[in-house]
């Protein structure tokens, strides 16, 4: 009770703040308890990442220099600051995890149609978010400048550029010029560190928000339960003190990965050397990487890129407005078609991305 | 509505003030350890440059025992404060001295006097026995050169 | 090289000791803990007549009893095998340090067994206060078996320093108890005990998670309270103890600690310290992570949610162990003997005589052309395998990519000479060899890294 932990500094602040509202809500607010509840930890999970990067990323914006001296700061971080090769590779597997959370939350979500009246726009900003995410880790990649950094850009930037027409123009605007230079770094970097962020934050106040607003929704087999059926756990203190501890355990998933695996750095970019053969993006962008090669060899010329591009966007626009063909319980049989449709668009996603990797072609050590 | 116990009831039940108090406590005590321990390398990533500093300030100076009987065409390893250095005596009778880690993954290279050049045998880095530059292989900084002062038989090594 | 070579492709000899070993240590100090668990449990609920208690402590032994019984004493077994292939010289030399200590061990280990049996099955049987004291009996003998191999696995680190002096002279064993009641052997019994209590606590709430928050509501929140508060002990000591531990380290093997502080490599100069963040993480976090699921809300933990603070526990043991055994390094026996068998006092006369001329089990072919590549190969499995492999863990082809046969043959040349500076040395011993044999093993190697080339 905050009452006893200093009374006069609670009602003193309450006065200002109007806190006791918020509590009573926290304290009134249940969470509801299901054999699924496991995945209502995933949202969570993805925002603890989250707030690990921000507090990281401050910490690497004391020695990282953008532009030219932009790999000799991070070898500088990685070989001479204490505990920055720590800090580096905790910023780093932590954008990995939190795109890997905020996957396995989205497809939770999808399966328990929690996209359904009225919860659309948590669906919406949440697909937002995803996508600002990947931008984040597209754009973070490149900042070490070493060669994987650089040729997985120019690689990333090879897919906007096949666009017809305007391709060429936005990859160009994008780049700062036809080659990745000091001007790219410095546009990743602003992006980076003050954009994306200033998109991110207020959508993600928005998608708590609406969470806090609507309560977390129940899977079809708990809303067939009459009411007194349904069980639930108060929000605070037993669903918070159990977020809490899952993101312990999530903390401790990345130091394990963090310390066993540090992220590394490689050799300085050289825009001369030859592209390393087995040169590939990201995990998450190696499913769009292989559709596009995919058609681009079944329909050989600019048809294949344009069929390519319009296949991967039609999934993409059609899972973004599922809310819309799937709206609510009555859909019945129909609602039952787009869970099938969920597990085709996940069949795919796995399926490309094992694909992608597996031809790769094998490096020599 | 049929709940699930709740905990800070069933707590209540058999718990007296006393387990109460100390529960406080040792939760307080859990929750410094933690911030200690998530403080503690933040703050020496914070303070780098400063430690950094502080070390680099407690030696400037440093006399080379036995320096001046160093035959032409050799190297003599000797410690710069807390840091190993390596003083060259070359064949047209110049010196030099150079931090000896490798700037590359801060192993200690070595003067070859067959090629007359400093080799790190960790990655092969090769550097320019009188400049220290960066000549081959993995290094991507020149080694930090000192000064070197010959006379009356001595020879002192002191920060560029 | 005295004994064959055991070659475990891309994982390593000395990764199938550590798995065995991990679930071992995980079953193992439970097997202590939970010893003085249960009579500690069973007297309370005696003197309390809860009779809830009674009927699932019931259970717990029987679980007890399997998962130690069996999983324990195999992979403790499996242990045996795995150093014995991994690093037999060293074995050896435990076993012919310490045959008596052992002897002991396995004499407690038959009680501890035996007693684990008697004490499940007389349940009910026997008057209460009878199987009570059978229940301490075996707590007794069971942290026996600690005490006992605590000696061995502390002596590796900090060997007495009588029983060093006495190497070579044949007496060794006769130093006995220098050798085992060494630096380490009080604050490392302490820090395992403190584990064990923890492990116990640990294994508990995972067992009694599976009891029903409804209608089993009470039971349920009593014993998994009860279950945490064996973590209470080690939350206030550890600290105490591991700071002594650490204050018995030699201050060499001290400042690997340190070392990684400033530079990450993926490489084992850094272990130590990665290693260590790891364990302290995880180690403090385990206390938070039983305090949110199980102490504040005791009848909603799920098996989940303990199957995560076992994983937790894993961690926690994992990267400790770990950080025990990269402490030593380059040693098997710290100044006594290194990680691939060489002994210290052997170098000299390898140097000058050679590694493999006196070799018992592997004599090399006195074909002169395949002379040259056997003796290369024997080199590489006698002093690099034990810790390297071709291409898995710490890949040799992947640490010498890039680099011809005069440059693999400066690496080999700095190993051989092992200079005080060389940063090499705190981790590898010096290779040893006739300049020969060191020379076959370059071109064998160069060979194995460049293949097209020759």
């Amino acid at each position: 009770m905050p009452e006893s932990l200093g009374p006069k500094v609670y009602s003193w602040l309450d006065e200002r703040l109007g806190l006791s509202p918020i509590l009573e809500l926290a304290l009134k607010k249940r969470v509801p308890d299901h054999k699924h509840s496991f995945w209502y930890y995933w949202g969570g999970i993805t925002l603890f990442f989250f707030i690990v990067m921000c507090f990281t990323g401050v910490l690497l914006l004391l020695y990282y220099r953008p532009g030219d001296g932009a790999y000799e700061s991070v070898q500088q971080i990685n070989t001479q600051i204490k505990f920055g090769w720590l800090i580096r590779s905790i910023h780093s597997w932590s954008a990995n995890l939190m795109v890997a959370a905020a996957f396995v939350h989205m497809f939770s979500t999808f399966f328990m149609k929690a996209y359904r009246a009225p919860r659309e726009f948590l669906w919406w900003s949440g697909f937002g978010l995803l996508s600002l995410a990947m931008v984040f880790g597209f754009s973070g990649y490149l900042l070490p400048m070493d060669d994987l950094a650089y040729f997985a850009t120019k690689v990333g930037l090879s897919i906007p550029a096949v666009m017809p027409v305007v391709g060429p123009w936005i990859a160009d605007l994008v780049r700062g010029g036809p080659d990745i230079t000091a001007y790219t770094i410095s546009r990743f970097f602003a992006l980076h560190v003050v954009i994306l962020p200033a998109l991110f934050i207020p959508l993600l106040l928005l998608h708590l928000g609406l969470v806090q607003q609507h309560g977390m929704s129940i899977p079809e087999s708990e809303q067939q339960k009459p009411e007194a059926e349904r069980k639930s756990i108060p929000f605070f203190p037993n669903f918070v003190f159990k977020d809490l501890a899952v993101w312990l355990v999530a903390l401790n998933v990345l130091a394990l990965l963090a310390v066993a695996f540090p992220w590394p750095l490689g050799p300085a970019a050289d825009p001369l050397a030859p592209a390393p053969a087995d040169i590939h993006p990201e995990w998450y962008f190696m499913s769009s990487f292989q559709i596009l090669k995919a058609f681009g060899g079944w329909f050989p010329g600019v048809v294949g890129e344009f069929l390519g591009i319009a296949f991967f966007n039609a999934g993409v626009v059609l899972w973004a407005l599922v809310p819309l063909f799937d709206p609510n319980t009555k859909s019945g049989q129909w609602g039952r078609r787009v869970t099938w449709f969920g597990f085709v668009v996940l069949a795919v996603l796995i399926v490309t991305t094992i694909w992608g990797y597996a031809v790769l072609p094998a490096v020599a050590h | 509505m049929s709940e699930n116990q709740n905990t800070s009831g069933s707590t209540e039940q058999g718990a007296s003030s006393e387990r109460r108090t100390f529960l406080k406590v040792a939760a307080c005590g859990v929750g410094a350890a933690w911030a200690g321990m998530v403080g503690y390398p933040i703050y020496r990533y914070i303070a780098s440059p400063v430690e950094e500093a502080a070390s680099a300030d407690v030696v400037t100076e440093v006399e080379v025992e036995k320096g001046a009987e160093l035959p032409k065409n050799a190297a003599l390893m000797f410690k710069f404060g807390t840091k190993p250095a390596m003083l060259i005596h070359h064949d047209d009778d110049t010196w030099s001295a150079f931090l000896a880690v490798c700037t590359h993954l801060g192993c200690t290279p070595a003067y070859q006097p067959e090629e007359k050049r400093i080799f790190c045998p960790c990655h092969s880095g090769v550097y320019d026995a009188h400049s220290g530059a960066n000549v081959a292989g993995p290094p991507p900084k020149p080694l930090p050169q000192f000064k070197v002062a010959v006379a009356d038989g001595k020879v002192v090594v002191s920060r560029a | 090289m005295n004994y064959p070579a055991w070659d475990v492709p891309y994982l390593g000899s000395g990764w199938m000791i550590g798995i065995v070993a991990i679930i071992h240590i995980l079953i193992s100090h439970f097997a202590v803990g939970g010893g003085i668990f249960l009579p500690l449990t069973e007297a309370k609920a005696l003197r309390e007549g809860r009779k809830d208690w009674m009927l699932r402590l019931k259970g717990y032994s029987k679980f007890f009893l399997v998962l130690t019984g069996v999983f324990g004493a195999m992979t403790g077994v499996g242990i045996w095998f795995a150093i014995g292939l991994a690093s037999p010289n060293g074995t050896s030399a435990l076993i012919h340090n310490f045959v008596f200590g052992w002897a002991i061990e396995w004499v407690f280990f038959l009680v501890e067994l035996t007693l684990a049996m008697v004490y499940y099955y007389t349940w009910d049987r026997i008057p209460a206060k009878l199987h009570l004291t059978i229940g301490w009996i075996y707590a007794a003998v069971s942290w026996g078996t600690l005490v006992i191999i605590n000696g061995i696995l502390t002596f590796k680190l900090t060997p007495g320093p009588e029983w060093m002096a006495s190497v070579g002279t044949g007496r060794e064993s006769e130093y006995f108890f220098d050798a085992f009641f060494n630096a380490g052997y009080l604050p490392s019994l302490g820090l395992r005990t403190l584990a064990c209590l923890s492990l116990a606590g640990i294994w508990s709430l995972y067992f009694f998670s599976r009891l029903d928050g409804e209608s089993d509501g009470k039971t349920k929140a009593s014993m998994v309270q009860w279950s945490s508060m064996f973590l209470i002990p080690s939350f206030l000591l550890m600290p105490v103890f591991f700071a002594w531990y650490v204050f018995t380290i030699p201050a060499d093997h001290r400042a690997l600690l340190e070392l990684g502080i400033s530079s990450a490599s993926a490489g084992t100069f850094t272990h130590v310290t990665r290693m260590t963040i790891l364990s302290v993480v995880s180690s403090a976090t385990i206390a938070l992570a039983v305090m949110f699921f199980a102490w504040f809300q005791p009848t909603e933990l799920k098996r989940g949610h303990a199957l995560s603070i076992l994983f937790l526990a894993l961690l926690a043991t994992g990267s400790t162990e770990s950080v025990r055994e990269f402490l030593r390094k380059p040693f098997v026996v710290n100044g006594y003997m290194y990680s691939n068998g060489v002994r210290v006092n052997q170098i000299e006369g390898f140097n000058r005589d050679g590694y493999l001329t006196g070799s018992v089990w592997s004599p090399v072919s006195p074909d002169a052309a395949f002379h040259h590549k056997s003796v290369g190969e024997r080199m590489f499995q006698g002093q690099c395998m034990a810790c390297h492999t071709l291409d898995g863990y710490r890949p040799i082809r992947k640490l010498l990519a890039g680099r011809d046969t005069t440059s693999i043959g400066s690496v080999l040349k700095m190993l051989h000479d092992n200079a005080p500076e060389s940063p090499y040395r705190k981790f590898m011993p010096p290779l040893v060899g006739t300049e020969e044999e060191i020379r076959a093993l370059r071109d064998w190697l160069a060979v194995q890294v460049a293949p097209a080339s020759h």
